[in-house]
């Protein structure tokens, strides 16, 4: 009991906080509140767990699950999706819907909840590639299957930052890019606290070769 | 057995989902999407089904004047039962199960391969909003539109087309078809047409939404399972329907004038 209520204390304090069950793939992720942070799960089971943890906020029975200073374990279903309202995901690949060009992709999530954002979001999202250095008016016009992985990344990434969630989670960012690409990535977490100054930002690398 | 039952409940569910959920298609991006399924489904068809329309009209009326040597109210009435009735909506429910039927099996059998319904589930949209609510309506109202031009053609096209291949008088079998027709006769026709089209949007939405595998050899798969079971549900929902129509509930409304 006391070991709970110290970490439903700790939990707090924490944005993102993951211990799988001890039946499970052995690995913590313990990532305080604020800034930039970079976390190498120990094996691919360890991050298949944790990202189905996290994206559900339904932590497998045994496993603990912290986010945003909550204990995902105790929420009910509406607590859930409030709390998962404030978390935003950029997959490895960008996440793209193959049948929506760039700018249906990027602007679907507003269509859906604030759909009076979406016109007057154009020149926040023309800003956002060109800060991030990609070609709006090409970005755009394009379907999934004639982007780059990096143009993927950057559509799933500007599509994120248009709600500007409290816990942002970048898989792999920087996998599969060119050096320049790469080099460009970089700018990302600048481009997202621009946005919202104390959200905090994972990068979540895929595990490393076992 | 359990397969074709776990099968029954997952269409009847998503079937429930579309009918409760139609008020999304409120939101934009849903709207958008009915828009390319009706394009793709209904206008970019009607080319397509111009020809077997016109002819299949053409063959009654000629089978009717010239094998049966009957006149010309009898073709216009075998023309009402049989192309209004029931050649007119299978006829648009099979180049509609063809396809897209298909279309809708594969798209979705690989989007839910290549993880992008999860990628709309990590967006927390629920991918039966975005990917099977406006698909469902889309194809209902195209198979009814379809209906519709096939009739359109087939009477039109093979009253036009007997008066010029075969011994039959354009004005005669005219005046005798808006004798005989009645708005009911469409009626019929075009609420069978929304049942065929909401089975085979649910059914292609069910197969493709739950591939037999995460392979690429399952999209094939879950396209041949669309379209047979479409098929299968087509047939049934006609025998249903003629059954409604002209026994037990609604005896007598439909019977022919002969």
């Amino acid at each position: 009991m006391t070991t709970l209520r110290a970490r439903a204390a700790e939990a707090r304090q924490v944005a993102l906080w993951y211990e799988p069950a001890p039946d499970g793939p052995s690995g913590r992720v313990w990532i305080p509140a604020g800034a930039g942070h970079r976390a190498v799960p120990v094996s691919e089971a360890f991050k298949s767990r944790l990202l189905a943890a996290l994206l559900e906020l339904e932590p497998q029975p045994g496993a603990w699950l912290a986010v945003l200073g909550a204990d995902a374990g105790g929420l009910g279903a509406g607590e859930r999706l409030a709390l998962r309202s404030r978390i935003g995901f950029l997959p490895a690949n960008g996440g793209m819907i193959s049948n929506l060009n760039g700018w249906e992709n990027i602007v679907l999530p507003l269509g859906y909840r604030d759909a009076k954002r979406v016109n007057p979001a154009a020149p926040k999202v023309h800003a956002l590639i060109e800060r991030l250095g990609g070609s709006p008016r090409a970005l755009l016009a394009k379907l999934p299957e004639e982007m780059t992985l990096y143009e993927k990344k950057l559509a799933g990434y500007v599509r994120m930052l248009l709600e500007a969630p409290e816990l942002v989670v970048a898989e792999n960012l920087t996998g599969g890019l060119e050096h320049d690409e790469r080099r460009r990535t970089a700018a990302f977490p600048a481009a997202y606290h621009a946005e919202r100054p104390e959200g905090v930002f994972v990068q979540l690398d895929d595990a490393p070769d076992q | 057995m359990f397969a074709v039952y776990r099968e029954l409940e997952g269409s009847t569910r998503l079937a429930a989902h579309v009918l409760r959920r139609v008020w999304v298609l409120r939101f934009p991006p849903v709207m958008e999407e009915l828009v390319r399924q009706i394009y793709f489904t209904g206008a970019s068809a009607t080319a397509t089904i111009v020809v077997r329309g016109a002819f299949i009209g053409t063959l009654i009326i000629a089978y009717v004047i010239e094998v049966l040597e009957a006149d010309a109210a009898l073709a216009v009435k075998m023309l009402l039962w049989v192309v209004l009735r029931e050649i007119g909506p299978l006829i648009a429910a099979v180049l509609v199960i063809q396809r897209s039927g298909t279309a809708v099996a594969t798209e979705l059998a690989l989007m839910k391969i290549s993880g992008e319904v999860d990628s709309l589930r990590h967006l927390r949209i629920d991918p039966r909003d975005h990917l099977v609510v406006p698909r469902v309506i889309g194809i209902s109202l195209s198979l009814a539109a379809l209906t519709l031009y096939v009739q359109f053609i087939a009477v039109g096209g093979g009253m036009v087309l007997s008066a010029l291949v075969i011994n039959a008088s354009f004005s005669e079998l005219a005046s005798n078809f808006f004798l005989l027709a009645s708005p009911l006769d469409l009626a019929y026709s075009i609420v069978k047409s929304l049942l065929f089209g909401g089975a085979i949007g649910v059914i292609a939405c069910y197969y493709g939404l739950n591939p037999p595998g995460r392979s690429i050899n399952a999209v094939p798969k879950a396209a041949i399972s669309a379209v047979t079971q479409s098929t299968i549900a087509v047939m049934i929902i006609n025998v249903v329907f003629a059954y409604l129509a002209y026994g037990v509930a609604l005896f007598g409304l439909f019977t022919a004038k002969v």
